[in-house]
């Protein structure tokens, strides 16, 4: 009588291993799908061109030509490419985490007079789509600021928030601050900006980084801007080098995959190194709106 | 009475200075709204009335622009087709197969962090050389999965060169690319309570219905969230044109984001591309209004009714 809720027992516990063996088994397969394209990229960028054309293709190349990327080096100008798109990113990336951090700590804990208006203007311009401005913003800074060729109208957006979204997410994690911190440091005398700077930044770190890398991502997937407001070959950024790079050696693949393979390189070392934020930050977004 | 007097004094001098930090921090948002944001979208209805091209004085020609791009242009329509084909085939792509991952990575196995990480690593890497690296795999003679096509008897597919595959193929990316979703989807998944799934099992619920009365409730808002930050996205979609088909082969592939880049800066015409922007907003608010308006049917909130 006692041993048949027992035997239940062990009976669930023996299939939900089974379940887990066959999790493990489906999340190991579709991990190697979604790693098989840049294994096969790479493994091409490694290849002979007749090596490449041969059937059956092999998975492994034969001997791995490093070589190949030494000649890709001579028309891909990858480090000057890498320091172009730094120079639009590292800018960017500071300005906007800090002005969004000003913003933010304004909407979650200052009183001022048209508070909701503004508010209520910021997430609405979270809801327009960034091309919907492209047109205007583009004759502006070019017809009528002159910028020509130049990093700037890139960067200067930057400097003015960093973009609702990224207000919004600094906002809510501020919110999420217990008040008696900043209420105590009032009593002891302190203005608004040194709880800023003493209370609230040291406390939403976390926070500032993931809005960093969501800037720095932005920039890194962008194309469309970089490619109507950089025209000179020497100002070229990763994305417009790797896309004319790609039209002038339109059949050398293992030239042009070894290209692909170096602008691959920043992200993933950026994202081995900060893994840990990635992952908080994006989880942030998801659970805080 | 004096001290009475003071109170309200000293505390609206705080407030103040309070104000002042307040506006001296809200100077970049300021900015940015006014220059960046409204200005520009007023900017874009403005010019889109004009037959504005660049070189000479713009002229005021009322909703012609319109008109000519619902009675004589030859692109809008399939442009319109071939950016929702694709974003309704992405978003339901990466929706489903983000959603099972998440599922998968919920139960306790072994390395879970390292398999989060692997589904994460596309969504780090450069638009542009996905796009270029994918259309190898898709290489009509030698790519990898027309190899995969011939080993199993079948013909060979043009992937991105056959108008009736490239938007397909596209979308394949768009899923693969989805490593973003599966992390937020995660994160909801480990916020369902565990005692609801406990209480359904003793009451004999099989694994499917606790998926569909316990985890999709549980979820819903955070399927929302997602259904509508990737919606968004990929109807703005324009990266894998630019880079790779060139709106082509025909016009199949000639997405919205694409004509009106097309209008405005290979051929100049910017109030007709302005007139094709607002279009394209117009769409875009269509469908997150609709989202928005059939979400209080089917988005469940923890806690109740109190919203």
């Amino acid at each position: 009588m006692s041993e048949a809720p027992y035997v239940r027992l062990k009976s669930k516990k023996r299939s939900q291993r089974t379940m887990n063996g066959i999790t493990l088994i489906l999340i190991v397969f579709f991990a190697l799908l979604v790693l098989f394209p840049i294994w096969w990229i790479f493994r091409t960028s490694l290849m002979t061109n007749s090596e490449i054309y041969k059937f059956p293709p092999s998975i492994v190349p034969k001997d791995w030509l490093f070589s190949n990327y030494e000649k890709t080096l001579e028309v891909f100008k990858f480090w000057k490419y890498l320091l172009n798109t730094m120079i639009i990113i590292v800018p960017s990336c500071l300005a906007g985490t800090f002005t969004a951090t000003l913003c933010g700590y304004a909407f979650a804990r200052l009183r001022f007079r048209g508070k909701q208006l503004i508010w209520a203007l910021c997430i609405g311009s979270m809801l327009l789509p960034a091309m919907v401005t492209l047109i205007p913003l583009y004759i502006a800074w070019t017809r009528g600021l002159g910028l020509h060729d130049s990093y700037l109208p890139l960067i200067l957006p930057y400097f003015c928030g960093g973009g609702a979204f990224n207000i919004f997410l600094i906002r809510q994690f501020i919110s999420s601050i217990p008040r008696e911190l900043d209420q105590a440091a009032t009593i002891d005398g302190a203005g608004s900006f040194r709880i800023l700077f003493s209370i609230i930044i040291p406390a939403i770190k976390p926070a500032m980084i993931v809005v960093a890398l969501f800037i720095f991502i932005g920039l890194w997937n962008d194309l469309l801007q970089q490619m109507i407001y950089i025209n000179s070959s020497d100002k070229y950024t990763i994305a417009l080098g790797l896309t004319n790079f790609r039209g002038q050696l339109k059949s050398d693949w293992s030239l042009t995959m070894a290209a692909t393979c170096l602008s691959f390189a920043p992200g993933v070392i950026f994202y081995l190194i900060g893994q840990k934020y990635f992952v908080e930050g994006i989880t942030l977004t998801g659970l805080k709106n | 009475m004096e001290t009475i007097n003071k109170l309200p004094k000293r505390r609206s001098r705080l407030h103040k200075s309070e104000e002042r930090v307040a506006y001296l921090c809200l100077i970049p948002a300021f900015l940015g709204l006014i220059f960046l944001t409204y200005l520009p979208l007023a900017g874009v209805l403005g010019i889109s009335l004009t037959n504005w091209t660049g070189l000479k004085r713009p002229e005021w020609i009322g909703f012609d622009n319109y008109v000519k791009l619902f009675t004589a242009d030859p692109y809008l329509k399939d442009s319109i087709i071939a950016t929702i084909y694709f974003a309704v085939l992405s978003v339901a792509g990466s929706m489903i197969y983000s959603l099972f991952i998440a599922m998968l990575l919920n139960r306790k196995i072994p390395g879970r962090g390292f398999f989060r990480a692997v589904f994460y690593v596309p969504y780090v890497l450069p638009a542009v050389a996905i796009y270029v690296g994918w259309s190898w795999l898709y290489e009509a003679n030698f790519g990898f999965f027309n190899f995969l096509l011939s080993e199993i008897g079948l013909n060979k597919i043009l992937f991105i060169a056959d108008s009736r595959y490239v938007i397909p193929s596209l979308s394949l990316i768009a899923v693969w690319l989805a490593g973003n979703l599966i992390v937020i989807f995660l994160a909801g998944l480990q916020n369902v309570p565990g005692v609801y799934h406990e209480a359904a099992e003793m009451d004999g619920a099989n694994g499917w219905q606790r998926f569909l009365h316990i985890t999709l409730p549980c979820m819903s808002p955070i399927i929302f969230y997602n259904l509508l930050m990737s919606l968004i996205a990929n109807l703005q979609v324009i990266t894998p044109a630019l880079a790779l088909t060139n709106g082509g082969p025909g016009n199949s592939s000639r997405f919205m984001t694409y004509l009106m880049y097309d209008q405005a800066f290979v051929n100049y015409k910017l109030g007709y591309a302005c007139a094709t922007t607002f279009i394209i907003f117009a769409i875009l608010a269509a469908f997150t209004a609709v989202l928005f308006k059939t979400s209080n049917r089917w988005i469940f909130y923890e806690g109740g009714d109190d919203r």
